[in-house]
């Protein structure tokens, strides 16, 4: 066989006539590839619904004042994207096999989602203590934004909610990982990265369309 | 003699297993104190709750010294949190991932930078439409980095990015079918 005939007979066999790995990665990544997608999916869906209502709304309070609402996202912002680039230093870590790095740099990860989750939390306690449920807006809002749909705090709660949960379920898996960490392989450190990669992802949507778009300007919008 | 020496062990066994047994039951039932506490105080954040939470789990705490002092002693702890595996034979071939710490700072930096840009855009008034497009722009252009480089897909086989990125895009696509009917719904409105 000539050389041009094998290099396509390997292009050709290369992933899919069988006896490799389809797209060359393993199962389990690609498995947690398709979840990704398709929790992704599930994101897109729940913020096109908060779009549709808000967009099909008179009105729609803009509560987020500068100090603490949109100073707080963004410091929980800026932990995610660390906590991001500490997981890809766990992977590279993993990659050359130093194992105690990669727990340290899993710690440091799970650092950054526990931080989030804390300011989170202090953020939906401070709403929820000013009147705000799910299906009704405060009184106060009530008066600023006469025509405003009751539905601010369904949508704001369920979309930040199904997020925490997310970040939430990221630690955890994190904090089993690096306690595996011996018998974990390269494959499952990566994996679990993209799964807080993704976590991330989810926010650099859900921060300006829920938080920078309900900015208070002080005087109304 | 030595079966006395194996009594004395045995009887050392016991001790220990007592003495763990029963301090652990004492740390369970301050533990469940402190959560009791969560529902029997009215009103948790005050400084009487907040005390006696505390002190139930210092006490706590006291009686879990002794058997983790146990545990330690015993390699329970080594077992559980060892790294180096003696059994597994030196990895021949190195595993290759591509992107050096510069490259993944840099893209850190660009995605934090387009983070303040957005939060600065949040406070210039431009129009509605104006400003979704950029929000959503920059958005998109921070989620390729962060798929591409963090996510690692810029360096796997291309078969993958088709299979995975057209279908999310043509689902995103689909739901947009649904604004013109919230159109129709905004111009009904008396208001």
């Amino acid at each position: 066989m000539s050389t041009v005939e094998a290099r396509a007979e390997n292009l050709i066999a290369s992933d899919w006539n069988g006896g490799t790995l389809p797209y060359h990665v393993g199962h389990k990544k690609l498995g947690m590839w398709l979840f990704i997608v398709s929790d992704a999916l599930t994101f897109t869906a729940l913020l096109m619904g908060y779009s549709y209502v808000r967009m099909s709304s008179a009105e729609w309070p803009t509560p987020f004042k500068f100090s603490p609402s949109i100073v707080f996202s963004t410091v929980m912002t800026l932990c995610l994207l660390a906590s991001s680039f500490t997981m890809v230093m766990a992977v590279s870590a993993s990659a050359r096999r130093d194992k105690r790095a990669v727990r340290r740099w899993i710690g440091g990860t799970m650092l950054g989602g526990l931080a989030f989750l804390g300011l989170h939390i202090y953020e939906w306690l401070h709403l929820i203590d000013e009147g705000l449920t799910p299906f009704a807006l405060p009184a106060e809002w009530v008066q600023h934004w006469p025509n405003a749909s009751p539905l601010f705090g369904a949508s704001f709660f369920a979309i930040t909610g199904l997020h925490m949960f997310h970040v939430l379920t990221g630690v955890l898996y994190l904090g089993f990982v690096a306690l595996r960490i011996k018998r974990a392989t390269h494959e499952d450190v990566e994996i679990s990265g993209l799964y807080w990669h993704f976590v991330d992802l989810v926010w650099m949507f859900v921060f300006p369309l829920i938080y920078l778009m309900s900015v208070d300007f002080g005087g109304g919008h | 003699m030595s079966s006395r020496l194996s009594t004395i062990s045995n009887l050392w066994k016991k001790q220990d297993f007592l003495l763990n047994f029963v301090c652990l039951i004492i740390a369970a039932g301050f533990l469940l104190l402190a959560v009791s506490n969560l529902s029997w105080a009215g009103d948790f954040l005050t400084i009487d709750s907040l005390f006696m939470m505390a002190v139930c789990l210092l006490l706590a705490g006291v009686f879990l010294f002794s058997p983790a002092l146990w545990a330690y002693e015993n390699g329970l702890f080594k077992r559980l949190l060892d790294v180096d595996d003696p059994s597994a034979a030196a990895p021949a071939e190195p595993i290759h991932f591509a992107g050096s710490t510069k490259l993944f700072l840099s893209v850190l930096g660009a995605l934090l930078g387009l983070t303040l840009v957005e939060v600065f855009l949040a406070y210039v008034e431009v129009g509605l439409t104006i400003m979704l497009t950029i929000l959503i722009g920059l958005s998109l252009i921070k989620a390729v980095l962060i798929l591409a480089y963090f996510m690692h897909l810029r360096y796997e086989r291309l078969s993958l990015i088709l299979t995975l990125v057209p279908m999310l895009v043509i689902c995103i696509c689909l739901f947009f079918i649904f604004f013109p009917d919230g159109f129709r719904v905004r111009n009904l409105r008396p208001y």
